[in-house]
């Protein structure tokens, strides 16, 4: 990137070089030829009137220095006269002598006045003569030349270093991309914590920095949110273990009656039970996180979906009622949508009063389920966290259950394109009609 | 042998409580941590079975509280959470042991008897003296709420001094406590060290801390 910079900064300065260098000489030039001609004028105005002579001393006021001069010649090319510098060779050809007497002639020559030094003429024709004026340009050459040693130095030095600076600037700039980096380069989910430095500067470095971290306390949260999830499992799966552990320790101590036998045995049996109905949440849980819950869909008749969950919980002598118009109809799950109004209906019965409700309508997002008790049903604030996981009312664990059976119920409904809600004592599923 | 089981799940606590009257232990069952607080100050258990999770104040809570009660019966945790952080959490607070579930009951019994043989000693896990504190877990020593800083080797003396108030420590005993092998008899960078100790937790306070026993060695002013 530095080399394409200073490519373009070698550009720059080569084509200013030239620009100036060249503007600069024509300025010269045109002064010469402007005070060239400015003397032609005068010295021809004073040859028409008093004659061609050079060498009086009126003359002498046109004539300044020992750079400049001035001839007169005549059309066979022959000095008429001439200036103190210029009054033997003729300073010009006959072909030039041709043309100023056509019109007028401007030219540069060497060796006029001194071996080498560069001269300026300009003659015009006055009469049946042509007067040559001429200055010798060895100052300007002199002034070129130096400025073209300038150029030369200067130049390259003036790109080494806009070269070294712009190498530096973007050294800089990118110093804390690069702070960036290495940082990023660390974070793992061991330190989740970390961020990346934030540049002082507001500039796009900074924007990015601060994306960047945004990024990644999302990410420190989903982690976070996993490991909660981990670590509430594995608690709640070893309490139905040891429970299984202790009892069976106990059981095969020497002495043991047959009944106390059978006793330890079913309440391993229970545990085993409660044990396998958790494992099979924590399933469908952590599949319905990776987005791979199976679904078998077929349609459904929402009637017949409600009365076979409320006809489960009527044998054993719960009060549950059904609600819902005929042929009301989805597409769902048959099995998982009975497990999630089962956990609806048995939280219902555990925490709530009264007789249970089962209705059914169409809203506007889709088929709405609902289950209702007569008691108060949640409060707000806990409503808001009711539908995460290992979340209970009181973190008591009279209830029996690990706190999924909502998380449950959400990750049903959603599998079926919806989502879960709950107020008061309705807890309801949007379902989004087919699919 | 009587022992308190603080357990909330009612099937866990039928368990253990039956398993250890099985061994002619005596057994009372809390199921909050406030009820373990309270019926562990007021009766003299030989041990305290804790469980960490528990309604209301958890297992940790539970523990901190005991020994800023100067409750120093002897406790065993016992949990479904595995964690490092959380082993360290409890040891840290004051539990003895920790036993994570599922366990077995045979080792539960071999643990608590180890533990009733350790006996009930006053045993902190802050060490304290008048303003003076200084927590090992945090490697913190402050006085009268305000930081001292300390090197390794002067922490080591004073927490070895802390250990043992009002006991007097002769230079080689302190020697052989705050220090590693490479010293043999060198006691003299004990009397330095004491200096050093002195300028930082005694003077700036005008206290008097470390006292010196002529011709026998240092003692913590109890």
């Amino acid at each position: 990137m530095t080399l394409a910079f200073a490519l373009a900064l070698g550009v720059v300065l080569g084509a200013l070089g030239i620009v100036v260098y060249t503007r600069f000489e024509d300025s010269l030039n045109e002064n010469t030829d402007q005070a060239l001609r400015s003397r032609a004028t005068d010295i021809a105005a004073l040859v028409e009137r008093t004659g061609p002579q050079l060498s009086a001393r009126r003359a002498e006021r046109f004539v300044e220095s020992d750079e400049s001069f001035a001839q007169i010649l005549d059309a066979d090319g022959m000095v008429v006269d001439g200036s103190r510098l210029a009054d033997s060779r003729a300073l010009l050809s006959a072909d030039e002598i041709a043309t100023a007497r056509a019109g007028s002639l401007t030219l540069s020559r060497d060796g006029v006045i001194e071996e080498g030094d560069p001269a300026r003429l300009f003659a015009v024709p006055v009469g049946d003569l042509v007067l040559v004026v001429g200055q010798d340009t060895e100052d300007n050459e002199e002034a070129l030349g130096t400025l073209r040693l300038l150029l030369t130095l200067g130049l390259p030095i003036a790109l080494a270093l806009g070269s070294l600076a712009g190498y530096a600037v973007a050294a800089a700039a990118l110093r804390p991309v690069e702070a960036m980096r290495r940082k990023a380069a660390g974070v793992s989910e061991d330190r989740p914590g970390e961020r990346l430095p934030i540049p002082p500067v507001d500039d796009e470095i900074r924007r990015l920095g601060e994306t960047l971290n945004a990024m990644l306390a999302r990410l420190e949260a989903a982690i976070e949110r996993e490991q909660g999830f981990v670590a509430d499992a594995s608690h709640e799966l070893r309490t139905p273990l040891a429970i299984l552990k202790t009892e069976l320790e106990l059981a095969l101590r020497e002495g043991r009656t047959e009944a106390e036998l059978r006793a330890a045995l079913e309440s391993a049996s229970d545990e085993t039970d409660r044990l396998s109905r958790l494992a099979d949440d924590l399933l469908v849980l952590a599949r319905s996180d990776r987005g791979t819950l199976q679904l078998r869909w077929e349609p459904l008749s929402v009637r017949r979906l409600l009365d076979g969950v409320a006809e489960r919980f009527r044998t054993t002598g719960d009060d549950v009622e059904v609600d819902v118009e005929d042929g009301l109809e989805l597409s769902g799950d048959r099995l998982r949508l009975e497990q999630a109004l089962g956990n609806l209906v048995a939280n219902a019965i555990t925490h709530g009063k009264g007789a249970v409700k089962l209705s059914a309508r169409n809203g506007e997002d889709g088929v709405e389920l609902h289950v209702e008790d007569e008691g108060q049903g949640m409060a707000p604030e806990f409503a808001e966290r009711a539908f995460e996981r290992f979340t209970r009312a009181d973190s008591a664990r009279t209830g029996g259950g690990a706190g999924l059976g909502l998380a449950i119920v959400k990750a049903v409904a959603v599998a079926h394109g919806g989502t879960a809600k709950a107020r008061g004592a309705d807890v309801w599923m949007v379902l989004r009609n087919g699919r | 042998m009587r022992v308190l089981v603080v357990e909330d799940e009612p099937k866990m606590a039928g368990l253990v409580k039956r398993g250890l009257e099985e061994e002619c232990i005596a057994v009372d069952v809390a199921d909050r941590g406030e009820d373990a607080v309270w019926m562990a100050g007021s009766t003299e258990y030989d041990v305290v079975v804790l469980d960490v999770m528990l309604p209301g104040l958890d297992g940790f809570e539970v523990c901190r509280r005991l020994r800023a009660d100067e409750v120093w019966t002897p406790v065993l945790m016992l949990t479904a959470r595995d964690a490092v952080e959380d082993r360290v959490a409890g040891l840290d607070g004051g539990a003895d042991d920790y036993l994570v579930k599922p366990f077995s009951f045979e080792e539960l019994l071999a643990r608590l008897r180890a533990l009733v043989r350790r006996g009930a000693a006053e045993r902190p896990a802050v060490l304290e003296a008048g303003d003076l504190r200084l927590e090992p877990a945090t490697r913190r020593v402050t006085r009268g709420g305000a930081e001292i800083s300390l090197s390794p080797k002067e922490f080591a003396l004073l927490e070895t001094l802390m250990l043992r108030p009002g006991k007097v420590l002769s230079r080689l005993q302190l020697l052989e406590h705050a220090w590693d092998d490479t010293y043999e008899n060198r006691s003299n960078v004990v009397d330095v060290y004491i200096r050093y100790l002195r300028e930082k937790i005694d003077r700036p306070f005008g206290a008097d801390t470390i006292e010196t026993v002529r011709g026998v060695g240092y003692r913590l002013r109890a």
